[in-house]
């Protein structure tokens, strides 16, 4: 459902990925991991185009994402952003509304949806990443870990195909680790397609179906969770697994 | 009189200097005008009184210390054009004359014009000598000399107008321009509608423009400034004035040696040289040589005035003390505040959506609206309002006709949308990347993701500037009196004419700013702790 090809992203003369091409199957859940600065969050963040990127095209559903940024793409981003959702590092909630308020602004603001059914769906979202107790509650006052709940949850109101996470436990205090790995386990259970960039091996092993290591902006290995993690073929995965484990 | 353009009125200062000197002053407003006003006519015969070392000061100084304006143009003081930094003009010269008179040297010194009163009680110079006018309100806090130039107070009119004609009392319902505070605003009062102005470039502008009726001002004025406009013609003469020396009522001794210098400048010709070299010596002048204590008396409106000539407008109210502010003055008050306060609020809901619309043109706007934005931020940002509220006004004239009112909404408002402005973009930048990134991931256009989450969120962060340019822009609204709005400033300065005192206007006039400013500081001190909460 998800389609790189050839994929190119410079910064000023170096390149962060240099011909990427690799496509991403329906209800499947994929974990990009590799060494920092080799690409898995430029990656992602091309996908749902909060980076521009100078060659190659990005197909998700039946949006074409070129080069060119915003400007040359409006339509499609608007489109594809509505059909893939995004959860960051830094939970990103927005610090004026309440869990609830983050979770039905873009379906009453974007979708149409009436305030009343949106917050209906809330009520069950939260549910879901088990924070119906915090639905009142503000940004400032939610752990860590509850505010990647609701940013969760709050990408899940838009009834996203995929959801793209980017490293979204690294912020988190160890102890609130588990519970965010717990959701994500259990959207994957629930069929969800992920794109999850991690450093969570455990995670990748047990939950990813799949796993990509990125290094110097290219896929150097690509293939089944478990033997990716268990027997890497490449040096560089072989260092990385070392340091990691 | 006169007093051109710019600097003219930074009112705000101006005011408050006044206030200050108003109060230090005090004791010498106080002071029984009257009986010193007849102590100087006793002249010679009151060699046994005490002296008060005015004169002896002055002589030991070895200059008389006078004060004007330069900026009020020739024929009066000026900056000699062939020589830069020297002033000439017909009060120079009288200056020179007088000084020579008391054996000293004379030495100008710049003030102000509409300050010069207040500036002279604090002992900044010991004369005025710039065609004060003398008027009743004036003569309750100044000693005036014999008159040293006679004239008249001028009506011009447009040609195509003709509703205007030379009788006070045939100009009810008429808008007519004069200088505020001067001797033919004090001629109006009561008898038309008076469009009050700083300068005296300004009125007959005004005049052909179309925004007042006619214009009255001194002769002396209105031949330079109005004579030369080929719409405008001169109706006629309303009334004779004065221009005297002005010096502290506790100076008796100068005043005295002035008074006599004076009297031998005149008997011997001198003064009348001196006006022909300026061009403005005419047949009024030829009382001034047989001037004496019942002319002087009347002048100063104390004694019987004689039909057909003049004691200062209004002198027939005896009293010439300071005294109370009347229950309909303390109205016009509250009504000044009600200007100042609308004016601001209007300015103020022009400058926050255009400020607005600034900063986000500037941040997320296409590069050449990004860039017009910038240069109207810099260009608002780096002029004097009081500049651009006067091209607006004046210079736009011929193109726009804009009422005062609304060009000084219109005026401050775009000012401060560049303040506005400056102040948005440091909130919108505030506000971190994150989410704005979030809410597009969400499927938020640019657009809606500023005003659902990033707006929002930076207008809280601007709050404190906003409550603050607020509070300044309230205050900076006085400088519209410039463009004949009358606010609460403008008000403050003309009842304390009336009442000889700054100290109860001005104190009102701070209490009133006062009364307005500091409910907004708390109501939005009040906002902010609700907004920190949520």
């Amino acid at each position: 459902m998800i389609e790189v090809k050839n994929l190119k992203k410079v910064y000023g003369d170096r390149a962060v990925i240099s011909g990427v091409s690799v496509s991403f199957e329906k209800g499947k859940v994929v974990a990009l991991i590799g060494p920092s600065g080799g690409g898995k969050s430029t990656l992602l963040r091309c996908i749902n185009g909060l980076e521009d990127f100078q060659g190659g095209e990005i197909h998700v559903g039946g949006e074409v994402l070129h080069p060119g940024g915003y400007a040359k793409n409006k339509r499609a981003l608007l489109a594809l952003r509505q059909r893939v959702g995004m959860v960051f590092q830094t939970w990103n909630l927005f610090a004026h509304r309440t869990a609830t308020g983050n979770i039905i602004e873009a379906p009453v603001h974007v979708k149409g949806l009436s305030v009343e059914a949106a917050t209906k769906r809330a009520r069950e979202l939260l549910e879901r990443v088990g924070l119906s107790h915090r639905a009142d509650a503000y940004p400032h006052e939610m752990s860590g870990g509850e505010q990647q709940r609701v940013a969760i949850a709050r990408a899940l109101a838009m009834d996203p195909e995929a959801l793209l996470l980017d490293e979204p436990t690294s912020a988190l205090d160890p102890e609130r680790v588990g519970e965010v790995l717990d959701v994500m386990r259990a959207l994957a259970n629930d069929g969800l397609t992920m794109l999850v960039v991690t450093h969570e091996m455990k995670f990748a092993r047990e939950v990813s179906h799949r796993t990509l290591v990125l290094h110097g902006g290219a896929i150097i290995e690509d293939g089944p969770s478990h033997d990716v993690i268990e027997r890497p073929t490449h040096e560089r995965t072989k260092a990385f697994l070392g340091h990691t484990r | 009189m006169t007093y051109t353009l710019p600097a003219s009125a930074l009112c705000r200062f101006m005011a408050f200097a006044a206030l200050v000197a108003g109060l230090l002053s005090c004791q010498g407003e106080r002071s029984p005008t009257r009986s010193t006003a007849s102590a100087s006519r006793d002249g010679g015969s009151s060699a046994a009184r005490r002296e008060d070392g005015s004169l002896r000061r002055v002589r030991a100084a070895g200059v008389l210390r006078w004060g004007g304006d330069v900026q009020g143009g020739a024929p009066y003081v000026y900056e000699d054009p062939d020589h830069a930094g020297r002033n000439k003009g017909f009060e120079v010269d009288l200056a020179n004359a007088l000084a020579r008179e008391l054996g000293v040297r004379a030495e100008f010194v710049q003030n102000d014009w509409s300050a010069l009163v207040p500036s002279l009680e604090r002992g900044t110079f010991d004369v005025i000598l710039n065609g004060l006018e003398v008027t009743r309100p004036r003569v309750g806090r100044v000693r005036f000399s014999r008159p040293y130039y006679v004239f008249a107070a001028r009506l011009m009119a447009r040609r195509d107008n003709p509703r205007v004609r030379a009788d006070i009392n045939a100009l009810r319902g008429l808008r007519v321009g004069t200088l505020t505070n001067s001797f033919s605003e004090e001629i109006l009062k009561d008898h038309a509608e008076i469009v009050g102005y700083e300068g005296t470039e300004e009125p007959y502008a005004d005049c052909v423009a179309g925004r007042n009726d006619a214009v009255l001002l001194d002769d002396i004025i209105a031949n330079i400034y109005g004579v030369p406009k080929p719409e405008l013609r001169v109706v006629g003469d309303l009334q004779d004035g004065f221009y005297s020396i002005a010096s502290r009522p506790a100076d008796n001794d100068l005043s005295l040696a002035l008074d006599a210098a004076l009297a031998r400048i005149i008997e011997r010709g001198e003064l009348e040289q001196i006006l022909r070299r300026e061009n403005i010596y005419n047949d009024r002048q030829l009382g001034l040589r047989t001037w004496g204590d019942a002319e002087q008396q009347r002048m100063l409106g104390l004694g019987p005035s004689a039909p057909g000539s003049a004691g200062p407008p209004g002198a027939a109210v005896s009293s010439t003390a300071p005294h109370r502010m009347s229950f309909g003055q303390v109205v016009l008050f509250v009504k000044g505040a009600g200007v100042t306060l609308l004016l601001s609020v209007l300015a103020m809901m022009l400058a926050i959506p255009l400020g607005l619309g600034l900063a986000v043109a500037r941040l997320y706007g296409p590069a050449p609206l990004a860039r017009i934005a910038g240069a109207y931020v810099e260009f608002y940002r780096g002029t004097p309002v009081l500049l651009q509220l006067y091209v607006l006004y004046y210079g736009l004239a011929s193109v726009v006709r804009l009422d005062a009112f609304v060009a000084a909404i219109l005026g401050l408002g775009m000012n401060y949308a560049a303040y506005e402005a400056e102040v948005y973009r440091a909130g919108i930048q505030g506000v971190p990347k994150g989410q704005m990134e979030a809410a597009l991931s969400l499927g938020m256009s640019t657009p809606l993701a500023l005003r659902r989450v990033v707006l929002p969120q930076a207008f809280r962060m601007a709050l404190p500037s906003v409550t603050n340019d607020f509070i300044a822009l309230l205050k900076d609204s006085s400088l519209v009196s410039v463009i004949t709005v009358v606010e609460l400033t403008k008000r403050m300065t003309i009842v304390a004419v009336d009442t000889r005192s700054y100290v109860v206007p001005g104190l009102l006039c701070a209490f009133l700013y006062f009364a307005m400013s500091y409910p907004l500081s708390i109501f939005a001190r009040r906002l902010e702790e609700r907004l920190a909460r949520s």
